[in-house]
């Protein structure tokens, strides 16, 4: 599992449906085209009769009553800044892959937190009147089959289990290719993945591999990630301009939603909103809220925008609103007399497991030095949870530049000059030495197998660059840089 | 209404003018611990930029840089975050106690480093973020698109991180500021304590809000 899509059935459709009351649960059709040449693109579940590619005038008389309306790139950009938010809460890598579809790359996030969010992001989307599909698979194609066949949400482990059914289709073949197939009686993923690739290419040539690649899901790609959003705010327009205020809170909660869900997905909450009606004779009416409570809860904003929008009168109609959310960091929880402890501890860890997933579980975390002389002796634990205060100052300050260690350390032979190093080759450290400290004598655990021994010497090299050397049974090498 | 900018100066007096804010720091200073590189930076490495600092040199002090990092983060009990691209840092350098508030990712490549940072740049819970690129090979560091780099620095600006990018070379397209350690250490100085070590390095600064500004308005 490395990547989901997050898509919506039907956008713009929906899209539209989401931001105008008038028409949920109503039969509604999207057309395009004018006059007689207009046809049905996408139309509603209430819609009964209505397919794609119907003609306008007899959807008409197919369904009395059907709403039939143009798309509305507002509502369609809108949506998909809602959709684009809810990818950015499972991972900062997301791709806006096309209208209605996201791409997530979710190496290193949690399994079953990023399932409850897909849940609860399906769930939230439904409330709003947009039908979320999530799949999660370990290609960005595979994730989309999945999508288009989530209900809502569907994880894919078994990738050719799950492909074999899938019609052909979902592979996209050419209308030739289709054909050829068809000839074959191929009609699923599974039945063409059941051929040798390289016989289905020697016959249908790379577009054949191709298309058997696609139907294996094989076929990766890079994403393009985009940027979270960092102004969080919305405008909209009425055309006719509106005389009540009622017509404004469906809309506001619609834009609060997808506002709250980037300061979210963005680490914030709202510290104060700015409300602004665009009257109609060119003036404004504008008012901004301190939140009692900073926070990112929709219903908390509403509480405060609605009371204030029901006692506004206005001289004109509002042909405009506008909303903005100023952000802040979520409010630090209290902390102990002797602790700073984290802001937010469940993106810390969360991210830390992200952070596990690509460099390794036993490659982050806080080293702690083992009680040894043994050099880079240290394991990695845990972080924690608060930043201890200072120790008292050490007895013994630290001296020098600190040590920059080559792992593993680089081989070199070294020349000396009456017992002290004079000159290094053979290895990529080479040159000539200017000075030389040592030597310091260490060994440790000599009880133990792993019994350690070595002289370490601190050189100048003559081009500059300060290096520690160590000569032990096995020869000389360099550790580090001393920086 | 005036009309468009007709010449190159006049468009970036009127960029500066109009967006004074991507000149100025996002908010506070975090102190490094190292004079000279907190003078360089008027007070401190900014929170919600990318100060990079260029070790133009072997042994010019950049580990140091990060040692006494770690004592000045943990006097003010702040949580930092090293990213290392070449697995280099090491904590048997800096004594036990500098250790305990720091998380240290230990990449394989500068790769796996700029994936890192783009998930701990936007925590919130970091006070300082090194990005140790040193060490990673020339070739593919200078490869390293433009966009990854605009990429660190957006997330940056919309948080309260301070983000030290540690490198051999000039690396970041358009680093708020530029800090070049340019001499090499001589081998005196490992009998010298590391605050007087920290002291002494040479600092200078190649890029800074202040020249961006005189930059753009011509």
């Amino acid at each position: 599992m490395s990547y989901a899509v997050l898509t919506v059935p039907d956008f713009a459709l929906h899209a539209l449906c989401r931001t105008e009351a008038a028409l949920r649960g109503r039969p509604v059709a999207l057309v395009a085209g004018e006059g007689r040449r207009a046809k049905v693109t996408e139309a509603s579940a209430e819609a009964a009769g209505i397919a794609p590619g119907l003609a306008a005038t007899l959807a008409m008389s197919r369904c009395p009553g059907i709403i039939l309306r143009p798309r509305e790139p507002a509502a369609e950009a809108e949506a998909q800044r809602l959709l684009v938010a809810a990818a950015f809460t499972l991972s900062p890598r997301v791709e806006s892959t096309a209208a209605g579809t996201c791409t997530v790359d979710l190496r290193g996030a949690d399994r079953a937190r990023t399932e409850a969010l897909l849940r609860r992001h399906a769930a939230e989307f439904a409330v709003g009147g947009l039908p979320l599909r999530a799949g999660a698979a370990a290609t960005p194609l595979l994730a989309s089959f999945a999508a288009r066949c989530a209900a809502p949400v569907l994880f894919v482990d078994d990738a050719p289990q799950f492909l074999a059914p899938l019609p052909l289709g979902f592979a996209e073949p050419t209308a030739a290719q289709a054909a050829i197939l068809q000839g074959w009686g191929i009609t699923t993923l599974g039945g063409l993945t059941a051929l040798a690739k390289a016989e289905v290419g020697r016959r249908l040539g790379s577009a054949g591999v191709l298309l058997w690649e696609r139907a294996a899901g094989e076929a990766t790609r890079v994403l393009r990630h985009v940027e979270p959003s960092l102004s969080f705010a919305a405008e909209w327009s009425y055309e006719p301009p509106v005389e009540s205020i009622e017509p404004l809170f469906f809309k506001l909660r619609r834009y609060a939603e997808r506002i709250a869900l980037e300061l979210r997905a963005a680490g914030f909450v709202a510290e104060r909103l700015a409300l602004t009606l665009l009257l109609e004779d060119e003036t404004d009416h504008r008012r901004e809220f301190r939140l009692p409570e900073p926070g990112a809860d929709v219903e908390g904003w509403l509480r405060v925008l609605n009371s204030h929008l029901a006692t506004v009168r206005t001289d004109a109609r509002v042909a405009a609103v506008r909303l903005l959310a100023t952000p802040a960091r979520p409010p630090e929880k209290q902390d102990g007399l002797f602790d700073t402890g984290l802001r937010d501890p469940a993106l810390f860890w969360e991210n830390l497991a992200r952070v596990a997933a690509i460099v390794g579980d036993d490659r982050v975390g806080t080293p702690v030095p083992v009680d040894t002389h043994r050099p880079d002796a240290f394991v990695m634990e845990r972080p924690a949870e608060a930043v201890p205060p200072p120790a008292r100052a050490a007895v013994h300050p630290p001296y020098g530049p600190t040590l920059r260690r080559f792992r593993p350390p680089w081989d070199v032979q070294v020349a000396c000059d009456a017992g002290r190093p004079a000159r290094l080759h053979g290895g990529r450290l080479e040159g000539e030495v200017r000075a030389a400290d040592g030597p310091w004598l260490a060994g440790s655990d000599w009880w133990k197998p792993e019994a350690w021994a070595a002289e370490t010497w601190q050189v100048e090299m003559a081009r500059g660059g300060l290096y520690l050397l160590a000569r032990s049974a096995a020869g000389w090498s360099v550790e580090g840089m001393l920086d | 209404m005036s009309g468009p900018p007709q010449t190159v100066s006049a468009l970036r007096s009127l960029l500066a003018a109009r967006f004074p804010e991507k000149l100025r720091k996002a908010g506070g200073e975090v102190a490094a611990g190292t004079p000279p590189l907190d003078e360089a930076l008027g007070g401190g490495l900014p929170a919600g930029r990318l100060t990079e600092l260029v070790s133009a040199a072997p042994s010019a002090g950049g580990q140091t840089v990060i040692a006494r990092l770690l004592e000045a983060t943990q006097a003010a009990r702040q949580r930092v975050a090293l990213i290392d691209a070449a697995d280099a840092f090491a904590p048997d350098a800096v004594a036990p106690d500098l250790l305990r508030h720091l998380v240290w990712a230990r990449c394989r490549s500068p790769e796996q480093a700029f994936a890192v940072a783009d998930i701990l740049v936007r925590d919130g819970n970091y006070a300082v973020l090194v990005l140790d690129l040193r060490g990673g090979a020339e070739r593919a560091l200078r490869r390293t698109p433009a966009a990854t780099w605009y990429r660190l620095q957006r997330a940056a600006e919309g948080g309260s991180v301070a983000v030290l990018v540690q490198t051999t070379i000039p690396l970041g397209p358009a680093v708020p500021w530029r800090l070049v350690l340019g001499a090499s250490l001589p081998l005196a100085r490992t009998a010298a304590e590391r605050a007087a070590v920290a002291e002494g390095l040479a600092v200078q600064t190649e890029r800074s809000p202040a020249a961006v500004l005189e930059e753009l308005a011509g």
